[in-house]
């Protein structure tokens, strides 16, 4: 009952060289970010949901420099196209009387259109409330896992592999350009919860299981490998229909889901099991 | 499995458990055809699955925290004075403002009034922003929209800066014209050429009925609304006077609203005659046959509400989805969640090689959602497409736990004796209990906050974290255990 396909050689590497990946990779992301936070003031470039402006979603042929024309009188930012003719619209904020004319030249011209509409002001207020909740969110979930382990080290080490996770998810964000939006939001808070799933495996299994250290690593892997790869089968499934079909939301959703995902392997796996064999070899660990 | 191990099985109270759970969601849920023919049940959607719109107001004005050394009711008088606003005593201290000030324009003018302004809050009080809910869902409702939502989104100092409005079935336009704007109602009277005079203001409409057919069933459709003493009495003396009730063919009556006509008819020769002899307060708008008509009588019905708020709002956001793109992400969601199930299943079978440890995992997997989908039915909670996205993710780590208690279970490859089962059973429940916690905690601030419509999707998340800790996981720990030990 084994996977034959991926080794899980810990034994070979030193701490150090197990956490060099991971730490080199984090410090890029938090410049990437950094340049981000100079260039926009947000480490993360915000959606429409929290910078204000109008998205429209029609499924039409009609080419991108044909819906250009039409809303040529409008500030369009951006068509983007997803695969079965969907095409995503984006205009910046504009007053009540241009956007009850934009509604009805939607209407008119896409009957079948979605319409999302945010003003600056209450853009300014979900993305404060976003970050309070990304926060809280954060600190509780550092609350459970040192009441869960009661020892700083371990504790540590996987906080600071979710927050690794986020980081670097953060990061790839801007680089591949999925906007912060409140779906992308609710993307980084269950990668929260549930990239400490497989920390938390690890950590239990090394500090509560009796054996040799390398053999518990090994295990912990067998089985956290495959919950890992269970969650990013079934957001894989979700980014594939959605992209398809062109559900906006679900595709940003399941794309940030995946990248934190993979993120998440590296970061258990290296950074998270390389502080606990340095932790272990240190006589941490009876 | 042989009849009485399977016996013995289901009569386990966590097996029983889940079996009950499944078959009451699947009532809750009571998946069944209509009288055309498809398939419904009693799942709740959200705007983004079905036809609708939806409105977030923001309330112009604001709550302030203020002292004063003079009397309070001297001090607000003054204050609604200098601000030609509506002032409000809330508590000792704070005082709602009616008009949109910023905290700069506020500060010199409390201070010139004698006091001092010590907070600031846009926004409304409680008790205001639950009138403007009152006033919004009585206009809403007179229309008959099937499915209408208001909810006010009251802060923890009590303060509510935005009503959310949701209409399943109404298009943005429509949901725009409804609740996004004080109208002003006027009718006015030609007199000659394009000439006009006023004759009453929307003020002086004290009733409005239904859209109805006049004669009834007679498929002519038209408002009836009611005048105060008053406005009738206006009515008749303009209608006199500019000589529509002796021609009321050349002297049609206009309705506007914010000066734009929205109706415009003579007088019919009943009414003429009637109004000669003395005023009436009882009037009938014939807007016109078949669904033209209808139509025309709906939204002149809007027109003669008018509405007015206490406060004036803005709209602060809004969106819509038409009917045939709700659809399709309906499908599309649907489609999702099956496939996520198959692959989830793939990536199981391919680990384990095992149908006996493969399948009862999907079908707990499923059972999850059935049970989900039964819970929301049940609190009639709305699927969106965050929410799917939750449920999906539910999928996911659910089987991230199924992983767990089968890997501790069968620690290095053999079935444990009941004594060693109990103990790592105990073991692999402690490992999901703290992830679970971590989920749980996570989602609690967008759970507890509104941040729009993410708050569905924390709560939905919760939910099946806690269906999974309490429900199936435990089950699926006996389950596993009567498979492998055949």
């Amino acid at each position: 009952m084994g996977m034959g396909l991926i080794k899980y050689d810990i034994e070979k590497y030193s701490p150090k060289q197990l956490v060099i990946i991971p730490l080199v990779l984090l410090a890029i992301s938090i410049v990437l970010l950094a340049l981000n936070m100079a260039t926009t003031g947000m480490p993360v470039t915000p959606g429409i949901d929290f910078s204000g402006g109008t998205a429209v979603t029609v499924i039409t042929p009609d080419t991108a420099d044909q819906i250009r024309a039409t809303f040529s009188g409008y500030p369009l930012i951006d068509v983007s196209e997803g695969v079965s003719n969907g095409k995503f619209l984006k205009f910046s904020s504009m007053d009540d009387a241009k956007y009850q004319s934009l509604t009805s030249l939607v209407t008119e011209k896409y009957p079948d259109a979605q319409i999302n509409q945010i003003g600056e002001s209450f853009g300014k207020t979900l993305q404060y409330q976003a970050v309070i909740a990304l926060i809280f969110s954060f600190i509780g979930m550092a609350i459970v896992i040192f009441l869960a382990f009661r020892t700083f080290v371990p504790a540590v080490a996987v906080i600071l592999s979710a927050f690794a996770d986020m980081i670097m998810t953060a990061a790839a964000m801007n680089v591949i350009g999925i906007p912060l939006s409140l779906g992308t939001v609710a993307a980084l808070l269950m990668l929260i919860g549930y990239s400490v799933d497989s920390d938390i495996l690890l950590t239990n299994r090394v500090l509560k299981r009796q054996g040799k250290l390398n053999d518990k690593l090994t295990g912990a892997f067998q089985t956290g490998i495959i919950m890992t790869s269970t969650t990013l089968a079934a957001t894989a499934a979700l980014f594939i229909v959605s992209w398809l079909g062109s559900v906006q939301i679900l595709t940003e959703i399941s794309a940030v889901l995946l990248i934190g995902l993979v993120f998440d392997i590296l970061n258990t796996w290296l950074t998270n099991a390389g502080i606990l064999k340095w932790y272990a070899l240190k006589g941490g660990i009876k | 499995m042989n009849g009485p191990e399977l016996k013995a099985l289901v009569s386990d109270w966590r097996v029983a458990t889940l079996i009950i759970l499944i078959l009451l969601s699947v009532v809750a849920i009571f998946p069944h055809f209509d009288s055309q023919g498809n398939m419904v049940s009693n799942l709740q959607y959200g705007l983004d699955l079905q036809q609708g719109s939806w409105l977030q107001l923001e309330f112009r004005a604001e709550v302030v925290g203020f002292t004063t050394d003079h009397p309070v009711d001297e001090f607000i008088a003054n204050l609604s004075k200098k601000l030609d606003a509506e002032v409000l005593y809330i508590d000792p201290t704070h005082l709602e403002i009616r008009k949109y000030y910023s905290q700069a324009e506020l500060d010199p003018i409390f201070t010139a009034a004698g006091g001092k302004l010590t907070t600031y809050q846009p926004g409304v009080s409680k008790s205001t922003s639950e009138d403007v809910k009152r006033i919004l869902e009585n206009k809403i409702n007179t229309l008959g929209t099937k499915d209408a939502k208001v909810n006010t989104l009251v802060g923890m100092n009590n303060v509510a800066r935005y009503i959310r409005v949701e209409l399943a079935g109404v298009d943005m336009k429509q949901a725009q014209n409804l609740v996004g704007k004080q109208g002003k109602f006027e009718i006015r009277v030609m007199t000659t050429g394009n000439q006009s005079e006023h004759v009453l203001f929307g003020d002086a409409i004290t009733r409005v009925q239904n859209p109805s057919q006049s004669p009834a069933g007679s498929d002519k459709w038209g408002v009836g609304f009611t005048l105060s003493d008053a406005g009738a009495a206006a009515f008749q003396q303009v209608a006199i006077k500019s000589g529509a009730t002796a021609d009321p063919e050349h002297h049609e009556l206009v309705m506007l609203l914010d000066n734009k006509s929205v109706f415009s008819a003579p007088l019919s020769t009943d009414l003429a005659r009637e109004l000669q002899a003395g005023s009436t307060r009882d009037l009938f708008a014939s807007t016109g046959s078949g669904k033209t008509g209808s139509d025309a009588a709906t939204n002149l019905e809007i027109h003669l509400r008018a509405g007015a708020l206490p406060v004036d709002v803005s709209i602060a956001g809004s969106g819509g989805v038409s009917a045939p793109l709700g659809e399709r992400y309906k499908m599309m969601a649907l489609l999702a969640g099956i496939f996520a199930l198959i692959t989830v299943g793939l990536v199981i079978y391919f680990r384990y090689r095992e149908p006996s440890i493969v399948l009862p995992m999907v079908l707990i997997n499923a059972s999850e959602i059935i049970i989900l989908l039964g819970i929301m039915s049940l609190i009639k909670f709305q699927l969106d497409l965050p929410t799917i996205a939750g449920l999906i993710a539910v999928v996911g780590t659910g089987i991230d736990q199924l992983v767990v208690i089968t890997d501790e279970i069968l620690h290095e490859g053999k079935v444990p004796s009941p004594n060693l089962y109990l103990k790592r059973l105990a073991r692999a429940l402690g490992i999901i209990v703290v992830a679970a916690a971590t989920v749980v905690i996570a989602m609690l601030p967008l759970a507890l906050m509104d941040l729009s419509t993410l708050k569905g999707f924390a709560i939905i998340t919760i939910l099946g974290v806690l269906v999974g800790i309490v429900v199936t996981r435990p089950a699926y720990g006996k389950i596993i255990m009567q498979m492998l030990s055949k």
